[in-house]
């Protein structure tokens, strides 16, 4: 476990940044309540083996001693990088990112089933949709009862989704939390 | 004139053969009878009283042949006087000048027609002033004459030579007449120029198609140099106007027309149009000058008066140049003179000072300078009164020829800074939008472009009325889509016609004079339907919905570039506009009239329209360093509200989630103050935005909860109502939110990754408002008001009674509006500005400028009395304060007598007292 270095921190803050904005501020000066001390301090990104963790400072002082290569995993797992080096975001980021969402989408009831097993978000399914959307976007995508249901880029701007029809994608998929089912294994 | 004498020479037939045949004597007959039928035709020219022809007419008719002969003898002199009259002027030989050959089988010499000069000459002569306005007058008569078939025409050669001796002799006894007048007191002829007007007046009304040539008398008396008179004879003019304006446009006949002949009626009819339509015009081209230059119809002066400001520019410029360049100064004596100098000599190049020696000009310069002041001066009332003559005219008769330049003139002036002028631009110009029936359209559409480009004209920098008229356009709808299966009916026939013609030659190819004729019947059927088409006023669908098109597009191109140049200076130089908050002065009537029209906005305007809008609703809170505040809260409100409306009027299908002004409207809130903004803005866009709008996050409805429960509690009980109803209507729709009513802080698993409630969060949905409590409603509940602390406990009581029916389902506005009159009718000399808002409610529209005034005009009077107040006070603890003092003095004093009276006592007992103790001693 250690802290993230220069080009890692701008690959992760890129990543969020996109899907946030200037939330990203909360994310990083969220004053922690987790654990035991009064005074628990913020949450920090913790890099292990190749994942990246979002922990608040107290249990990082804890996890200090467990051996690097017996600690499985501490606070919320938020992505992993890749071995060509990129980041990629994982479902467990999507309280995280949702409750500091930027762009969203609301799918129909209808449509949320085909996006949890992994479907992208076609003009059809969507409920609602937030204004002044720019296509690479990051959207967070919501049940119509604001359960978030996952994320993905969008690939049309909100405007471009008035005149599509009704079969055109406008988000591209990247995480559902039907992984937790359909991929137990590698989260 | 030259032109015209030739012209007359050509066209006309010769005239009388010098010895009279018996067949001409009884054609002349007929024209003596046709004469006396018809006078008033004879009486074509204005200035000839109809008493001089009629005896003229009246004589020939009487004395027959001899007379005739008499009259012809006469004239010949008069030629022969007018020749030798000519003669020394010019004299054009017989051979360079073309003869022509009449149809007698004469020939004509250019020289023999010039006796028709003068005539001419006379009759128009004084007309100069109005030559461009009269022109067609005298055309008209020209013309007729030559419709008059040849006989009629000797006879008007014959009034017109009558008319210049007549003429002739008039002009000294005018000048007599003059003096004459000028001996009778202002007062006698002030008078008697009013009884003139009058009877003229009721001449007109009474009979207009015979007395139609009195309007010139009219003009006449309008063109006088006493301003009164020019006053009420325009008034009295534009009532007779409005009484006999036909309900059709006037189409001054063709030459084609003119040589055609037509029946009396038509004639007469033609020739009372014409004369309607030139003293029409000259009418309003004076009031249009009125308007322009307060009164001066004098040419010279204004000639005058224009080199007069071009000199005195450029005479400062090189000054200027002098003293900065070449470091030499001139006194502004020299300056004036130079200036006086030069503009002499750029009038005497001008034509209306033809003959006139420069150096008179120059003398003369102090007299016509002082005519120009005293008419600068009369400006004021003078526009007024040209201003409502043209209001008048153009509402009355909005269908008339003229009227393009009598609505520039309304446009001109929709936005000046006198109230009265601009009420009347204002009334005019919503008149002719409302009533469109008048006109057709067309003037809808003319005045709406003239205010774009007046808008464009004036960089957006006018009152706010300017935009304001456009509230009162009104689009059919239903027009779209019968035009739309019209033109695909026209496109079929079209085709089909095309398909006959392509069809019919190959048929019948030898058949020519059968296509030809059928031709020309299709072409005159043609003709003959468009005649009718200009002619009739039956609304045209296809050219409505042109015109309502290009309508719109004004109108919005107008809205968009308001809302561009409000967003610019934002952006670019905030220091500009950073003093004044009323640098927007168009934005408020922008965005009403973006609310009224947001169904009519097209889909491709709407990225851009939305993002102005986020600007200027972000407006006030993102450039807070650089521009202080740029725009109010109620336009911020205002922005958020048509972003809203436009959104939900479009997009059906789309459920499009306007985050960024839902945060503006959070923050907004907190700027809010009851007196400075506008409650009812604020109440609408809580209705449309909260109450009206599908679904919400739960974070989102939370925190807007939280903070209208906040925001009650701080404000007057009509805008804490409007804020209670919103809340119970987002508690009723959000289920999850009524956790809010729980006892219980922290909001258990529902509050989300944010567990404390922040209260300074600026987006809602970061504000974790779930893990608050509403302990708000606690205290409301225990609101002075009834009502207020009614609502604010059955909705604290919401969570408990679960199955309970909401009875009251009263929009925010409606509450706010209810509150407000009802507290006003509680303490009506208490609340000032509740009573401004009422104010603002009676009118449909209400104007934040308005508002402001009221505000700025309140204040001060507050003050006033504030400060009055306070000076009373002072002088009472003044008065105290002196009062204290004197009493003081004179408890002083008076101790000190007492003092004194003891000290005496003192000394009057001390020998005693020391005798006694003496005594005792002893």
């Amino acid at each position: 476990m250690r802290p993230l270095d220069e080009i890692e921190t701008t690959a992760v803050f890129e990543k969020i940044f996109k899907f946030t904005g200037n939330n990203l501020k909360n994310i990083v000066e969220n004053p922690s309540h987790e654990g035991p001390d009064a005074n628990a301090g913020r949450y920090c990104f913790r890099l292990n083996k190749t994942k990246v963790y979002y922990v608040s400072e107290s249990l990082v002082k804890r996890a200090t001693n467990i051996a690097r290569s017996n600690l499985v995993s501490l606070g919320t797992c938020i992505g992993k990088f890749t071995h060509a080096g990129n980041f990629h975001l994982t479902v467990q980021c999507l309280s995280l990112l949702a409750s500091n969402a930027k762009h969203k989408v609301w799918l129909k009831p209808t449509s949320e089933m085909s996006f949890l097993y992994g479907n992208h978000v076609l003009k059809g399914g969507l409920g609602r949709i937030t204004e002044n959307i720019v296509p690479g976007d990051g959207v967070i995508v919501f049940s119509m009862s604001d359960v978030p249901l996952g994320f993905g880029i969008a690939a049309k701007s909100t405007q471009d989704c008035r005149k599509m029809d009704p079969n055109g994608i406008v988000v591209l998929h990247q995480a559902d939390i039907g992984e937790y089912l359909r991929m137990e294994d590698e989260l | 004139m030259g032109k015209k004498g030739q012209k007359q020479k050509i066209i006309l037939p010769p005239e009388l053969p010098p010895e009279t045949s018996d067949n001409e004597i009884e054609v002349s007959d007929e024209d003596l009878q046709f004469v006396d039928e018809n006078r008033d035709y004879a009486g074509f020219v204005s200035r000839l009283d109809t008493q001089s022809i009629t005896k003229h007419v009246t004589r020939v008719a009487d004395v027959k042949e001899d007379a005739l002969e008499a009259l012809y003898e006469k004239r010949l002199k008069k030629k022969q006087l007018q020749k030798e009259q000519e003669d020394n002027k010019l004299e054009v030989d017989p051979v360079d000048a073309l003869p022509v050959k009449t149809l007698d089988g004469q020939l004509l010499y250019r020289t023999a027609t010039k006796t028709s000069r003068p005539s001419e000459e006379g009759e128009t002569g004084d007309d100069d002033k109005e030559a461009t306005a009269d022109q067609s007058v005298v055309k008209l008569t020209k013309a007729e004459r030559r419709a008059k078939l040849k006989k009629s025409k000797k006879e008007a050669k014959k009034q017109g030579t009558e008319l210049a001796k007549t003429e002739v002799e008039q002009t000294p006894q005018a000048a007599v007449l003059d003096e004459v007048k000028k001996d009778i007191t202002a007062e006698e002829a002030f008078e008697d120029k009013k009884r003139k007007i009058a009877e003229l007046g009721i001449a007109v009304l009474s009979d207009p198609e015979s007395n139609i040539k009195s309007l010139k008398d009219f003009l006449q008396i309008c063109k006088d140099n006493d301003h009164a008179i020019v006053k009420l004879g325009l008034l009295s003019l534009l009532a007779v106007f409005k009484d006999i304006i036909p309900g059709y446009r006037i189409r001054l006949p063709t030459e084609k027309e003119l040589q055609m002949k037509v029946s009396k009626d038509v004639q007469k009819m033609r020739y009372y149009e014409s004369t309607l339509l030139s003293s029409y015009k000259v009418h309003c081209k004076s009031l249009i000058e009125g308007e322009m230059y307060g009164f001066g119809s004098n040419k010279k002066a204004k000639v005058l008066w224009r080199c007069m400001l071009m000199s005195v520019m450029k005479i400062l410029w090189l000054e200027r140049n002098a003293r900065v360049f070449e470091d030499k100064e001139m006194g502004i004596e020299d300056l004036f003179e130079r200036a006086k100098f030069s503009a002499s000599l750029w009038a005497a190049l001008d034509k209306e000072f033809k003959g006139f020696p420069f150096t008179l000009i120059i003398l003369n310069w102090g007299d016509a300078y002082l005519q120009r002041l005293a008419a600068l001066e009369k400006q004021s009332s003078f526009q007024h009164v040209a201003i409502r003559c043209i209001c008048t005219l153009l509402d009355a008769a909005p269908h008339f020829n003229f009227w393009e330049s009598l609505l520039g003139v309304v446009v001109r002036n929709i936005s000046s800074s006198d109230d009265v002028v601009r009420r009347l631009c204002c009334s005019t110009i919503k008149s002719i939008f409302t009533n469109e029936g008048k006109h057709g359209g067309e003037a809808t559409l003319e005045a709406v472009r003239l205010i774009a480009d007046h808008v464009k004209a004036h960089n957006c920098q006018l009152h706010p009325d300017t935009i304001e008229v456009f509230l009162h356009l009104s689009f059919a709808e239903d027009l779209g889509r019968s035009k739309k299966t019209d033109e695909k009916n026209k496109v079929k026939n079209k085709r089909n016609k095309k398909r006959k013609n392509v069809e019919e030659p190959s048929k019948l190819p030898e058949n020519d004079r059968k296509r030809s004729k059928r031709e020309l019947m299709s072409k005159m059927r043609g003709e003959v339907e468009a005649d009718y088409k200009s002619v009739a006023f039956t609304p045209d669908v296809i050219e409505q919905r042109r015109m309502q098109s290009e309508t719109l597009s004004a109108v919005f191109e107008t809205y968009f570039r308001v809302l561009k140049h409000t967003v610019q200076p934002v952006a670019a130089s905030s220091e500009a506009n950073a003093g004044a908050s009323g640098s927007h002065p168009l934005l408020a009537p922008c965005l009403r009239g973006l609310g009224k029209f947001s169904h009519l906005i097209d889909l491709d305007f709407m990225g851009d329209l939305i993002n102005h809008l986020r600007m200027l609703a972000a407006g006030g809170s993102n450039s807070e360093n650089t521009s202080g505040k740029s725009l109010t809260v109620s336009e911020r409100l205002q922005c958020c509200i048509v972003a809203f409306k436009v959104m939900k009027s479009n997009l059906d299908a789309l459920n499009v989630d306007l985050q960024d002004f839902f945060v503006q409207l959070y923050n907004i809130i907190l700027e809010y103050m009851p007196g400075r903004d506008q409650g009812e803005v604020l109440a609408e866009a809580l209705k449309i935005m909260l109450c009206e709008d599908r679904q919400h996050d739960m974070q989102k409805a939370a925190a807007f909860v939280k903070r209208l429960a906040t925001f009650s509690l701080c404000f007057g009980s009509a805008e804490s109502m409007a804020a209670l109803v919103t809340l119970k209507h987002l508690l009723q729709k959000n289920v999850k939110c009524r956790n809010l009513l729980e006892n219980d802080a922290g909001g258990g698993s529902v509050s989300g990754s944010i567990a404390k409630f922040q209260p300074y969060a600026s987006d809602p949905n970061l504000s974790g408002a779930l893990a608050s409590v509403l302990w708000e409603l606690n205290l409301l509940s225990k609101h002075y008001h009834g009502n207020i602390s009614t609502v604010a406990s059955s909705i604290s009581s919401m969570n408990i009674a679960h199955n309970q029916v909401f009875l009251s389902n009263v929009s925010p506005i409606q509450a706010f509006k209810d509150m407000s009159l009802e507290q006003q009718s509680l303490s009506p000399p208490n609340d000032l500005k509740q009573s401004n808002g009422k104010r603002k409610r009676g009118s449909v529209p209400f104007r934040a400028e308005h508002s402001l005034d009221t505000s700025s005009v309140d204040k001060d009077s507050l003050r006033k009395k504030l400060s009055s107040h306070f000076m009373l006070l002072r002088d009472i603890k003044e008065n105290q304060r002196l009062r204290s003092e004197l009493d003081h003095a004179t408890s002083s004093l008076q101790l000190y007598e007492e003092y004194k009276q003891q000290m005496g006592k003192d000394k009057r007992d001390k020998p005693e007292k020391r005798a006694r103790l003496n005594g005792l001693s002893k």
